[in-house]
């Protein structure tokens, strides 16, 4: 276990009870053990509790890992084709790179 | 007795007089029942009954042939014929999107589309809890006629009880639908070949999030509203546009036509149930493509919330194609013309490989396999 | 293989990275821990993309599996008290204990409520006073920390009639007791990410230090858990790693902790297939005796009865594959299940009954 998922937080209320939101789905949770939680913090939340404040770190480990292999994937494609067309985007690098986010990185590995 | 199709709206108008003694209560009575709740007695077939029946039903479903309040009604078809039957139970009555009327009646259009059945006529049966609000009654009457007006089919016959408080669950509806068959070859997984596309005509999972959200068990709230909705003339759509004839008249049957093999729409049991269905009966296997298949993001919200599968869920507003390879991109283009097909998509195909299994191909192009779902949809923490 | 997207893509560049590091290895056994990675592995079809000499089994991670029968049937015996409303999480409805289920119970007439939150249970023992509410406390230290602050709450609120039956086990004392037992030599541990979100990576160190064997937290993507065995492979000394930087920090989640420890002290539990384990359950102290449903109710729960020619325990531990199992999808399926491991849908083999028959 366990199910968790990353929310953001709209709105916190005084009675400890934040407004989460995901792609339309709107919860309330507890922040009792997350107290320091504020609006804007994008969270895991598990049970109707928030656990942990996510952070940006993997957005940016994750342009690097593709950095790097859109160079990797550029080696192999040059050896194994021949006369293959180059086509506008580099081999291996993703239109969406500049844009990732917590968010994509969680929503890929989601899917 | 004069026969009549009962399947052209342009007909209504003043009940044609029938030799019989019940004519003269062929005209709605004006204003007679009193109250604002269904009593024991409306269900008793007495003269309650009568107003019931006259200031409800009759008046929501106005057609010639309700309207002669026969036991039975006749209708006409030249071709071969679909019956099907549903019973509706779903609580809360009334969820974004629909209400257990315009359930009741799309679900059972939808079924007889399964067949490729344009709908001729509906009947519908009312299970009613004491002292359920007769506005309401008149609301879920409404659009009933409203969905049966979409789908181009009148409800001709039907019948009422009430039960004793307690005893169901506001209403209970029962709808049975006749449609004519508007092509000639047989459909069916033993038609369904190696090779055959699988089109899906949206996004799954929106009505039983739907429902979910508005049954109130878990606190959540959501801007998914269910899919509910009749989906006879998208599927027409789809055989006219492999060449066949819509019109009702028995027809060469276009050799493309057979293109069309196997028509199911997802109802309880989701996407896998049908998709599990469809190979055990052609004894073949299929693979689905994972990211193929369209799910909405507040749906996959939800799923990924409680732990459900969206594969899992109930949908009513979908319907699942097998055609023939080289008519999937007619298939599709028709479907996404159509309001209730914007989001269609091919999402697999049938494979000799895995006969009777069904595999999911990932992301990441490994492959999982999807078993019918195992019993009630339970929310996880783990 | 095509990978037209940017998860896929990274998944594609990590399972090329892992062969060619585990080329200049010897083969290696890791064990994963907990359920949600156990699901998460099935779901991706990961195995598939693991080199040969990488081999990853399931260990006692999924908390409704190593729930032991005596405790499953304690569960039932509340549901059966007529004044009760025995609350859960959907995980424990369809698990079978000696001679019922709490779906059975329900059937039959009793009175059992599927939440998602403990918060839940609460508000239901507000709304009716006249219930003696009894949640059924599973899960490790993510969902501990929650029930304990659920009884905070009813505490607060002053309620009389909500007690939970604690049922909670930590992560690292099974640990420990799987590796004294020796059975598998492990080269590794993938940890589990959100129990780690609370505890942190200091309980693990003892893994490193007294075992020899490295572990590293892992967040519950494709990607993570391809990271992590990377991590693993590459480990020259037995270290405790961190993947899932994203959302665990070193020190966890004190404030979660502290409420655990407010409510809950260590005691002994009962580890399906690990037999009892001193101090790796959680029990309630004694200042919240009130809230102790094992206090508060007496009942007699029967003799356990193990279903015969159940092996969950040796699938637990790591030591028997879910096929070699004689049961395994003959007379033990997800649809008719003897063990909780074929129950759960994260089971070990409940995940690997969706394998059957594929590329075998």
């Amino acid at each position: 276990m366990c199910l968790a998922l990353p929310m953001r937080i709209t709105a916190v209320a005084d009675d400890g009870t934040a407004t989460l939101a995901l792609e339309g789905l709107e919860q309330r949770a507890s922040l009792a053990l997350l107290p320091d939680a504020v609006i804007g913090d994008y969270v895991l939340v598990h049970a109707g509790y928030a656990l942990s404040v996510l952070t940006e770190d993997e957005a940016e480990e994750t342009l690097t890992l593709l950095a790097a292999l859109a160079e990797s994937a550029a080696a192999e494609d040059a050896e194994a084709a021949s006369g293959r067309a180059a086509g506008s985007e580099a081999p291996g690098r993703p239109a969406a790179a500049p844009e990732a986010s917590v968010k994509d990185a969680e929503a890929g590995g989601r899917a | 007795m004069t026969d009549a199709t009962g399947r052209q709206p342009a007909e209504r108008g003043p009940a044609k007089p029938a030799a019989g003694p019940d004519a003269a209560a062929a005209k709605p009575a004006a204003g007679r029942l009193r109250g604002d709740r269904v009593l024991l007695g409306h269900g008793s077939g007495g003269r309650l009954y009568r107003d019931l029946v006259a200031e409800v039903f009759v008046a929501a479903f106005s057609n010639p042939v309700l309207e002669r309040l026969d036991d039975a009604a006749i209708l006409v078809s030249p071709g071969r014929v679909a019956v099907t039957t549903d019973s509706h139970v779903v609580q809360p009555l009334r969820y974004p999107g629909g209400d257990i009327g315009r359930l009741s009646v799309a679900g059972t259009v939808n079924d007889l589309a399964t067949a490729a059945a344009r709908p001729l006529a509906l009947a519908a049966a009312f299970i009613i809890e004491e002292g359920f609000a007769l506005d309401e009654l008149r609301a879920i009457c409404r659009t009933m006629r409203e969905t049966a007006d979409e789908a181009g089919v009148p409800i001709v016959t039907g019948d009422t009880k009430v039960v004793e408080r307690g005893a169901c669950d506001g209403v209970f509806i029962t709808t049975t639908g006749v449609g004519e068959v508007v092509v000639d070859h047989e459909l069916g997984a033993a038609a369904v070949r190696e090779g055959d596309h699988v089109v899906l005509s949206g996004g799954i999972g929106n009505h039983a999030v739907a429902i979910l959200a508005a049954r109130g068990e878990f606190d959540l709230k959501t801007d998914v509203v269910s899919d509910c909705a009749p989906l006879w003339e998208m599927v027409e759509g789809v055989i006219t546009s492999l060449g066949g004839g819509a019109t009702g008249s028995a027809g060469a049957g276009s050799p493309s036509t057979t293109a069309l093999r196997f028509l199911r729409d997802p109802t309880r049991g989701g996407l896998t149930t049908v998709l599990a269905e469809l190979a055990e009966g052609a004894g073949l296997g299929v693979e689905i493509v994972e990211d193929a298949v369209p799910v909405a993001p507040g749906v996959r919200a939800v799923c990924d919330l409680l732990g459900y599968d969206p594969f899992a869920l109930a949908n009513e507003g979908k319907m699942l194609f097998v055609v023939a390879p080289e008519a999937s991109e007619r298939v599709l283009a028709a479907l996404r013309a159509h309001p209730y097909g914007r989001d269609a998509a091919v999402i697999g195909a049938v494979t000799a490989a895995h006969p009777g299994r069904v595999a999911l191909r990932t992301p990441f192009g490994t492959r999982r396999v999807l078993d019918m779902p195992a019993g009630e949809l339970l929310p996880r923490i783990c | 293989m095509a990978a037209p997207d940017a998860a896929a893509r990274v998944v594609d560049a990590l399972r090329h990275e892992l062969a060619a590091v585990a080329a200049s290895r010897p083969p290696a056994t890791f064990m994963e821990v907990c359920g949600t990675h156990t699901m998460a592995i099935a779901r991706f079809g990961l195995r598939e993309l693991l080199p040969e000499s990488v081999r990853l089994v399931s260990g006692p991670g999924c908390p409704v599996c190593v729930t032991a029968h005596r405790d499953l049937d304690h569960i039932v015996a509340l549901a059966r008290l007529p004044e009760v409303t025995l609350v859960t999480f959907g995980d424990l409805v369809r698990v079978p204990a000696s001679r019922s289920s709490l779906a059975a119970e329900r059937a039959a007439g009793a009175d059992v409520r599927v939440v998602y939150s403990p918060r839940d249970a609460v508000e239901l023992a507000a709304a009716a006073p006249e219930r003696q509410v009894v949640f059924a406390g599973i899960g490790f230290e993510t969902t501990a920390p929650t029930v304990a602050a659920a009884v905070l709450e009813a505490r607060q609120r002053g309620l009389a009639n909500f007690s939970v039956l604690s049922l909670h086990k930590t992560m690292p004392p099974p640990l420990r007791a799987l590796l004294d037992l020796g059975e598998t030599p492990l080269q590794g541990f993938v940890l589990p990410g959100h129990v780690s979100v609370v505890t942190g990576l200091d309980c693990y160190r003892f893994l490193a230090d007294d075992y020899g064997v490295g572990g590293v937290v892992t967040g519950f993507a494709a990607h993570d858990v391809l990271r992590a065995l990377i991590q693993l492979l590459q480990m020259d000394e037995p270290v405790i790693a961190n993947e899932y930087t994203r959302a665990v920090r070193p020190e966890g989640n004190p404030v979660a902790r502290g409420v655990l420890d407010q409510v809950f002290e260590p005691g002994d539990a009962d580890w399906r297939g690990l037999g009892v384990i001193p101090g790796s359950g959680l029990r309630f102290k004694d200042e919240f005796a009130a809230f102790d449903a094992a206090r508060r109710f007496t009942v007699d729960p029967g003799e356990a009865l193990e279903p015969a020619g159940c092996r969950c325990g040796e699938v637990l531990r790591g030591v028997l594959d879910p096929a070699e199992c004689a049961l395994f999808g003959a007379r033990c399926t997800p649809e008719d299940p003897v063990g909780a491991c074929m129950v759960s849908s994260e089971g070990a083999c409940a995940a690997r009954y969706r394998y059957r028959g594929f590329d075998d």
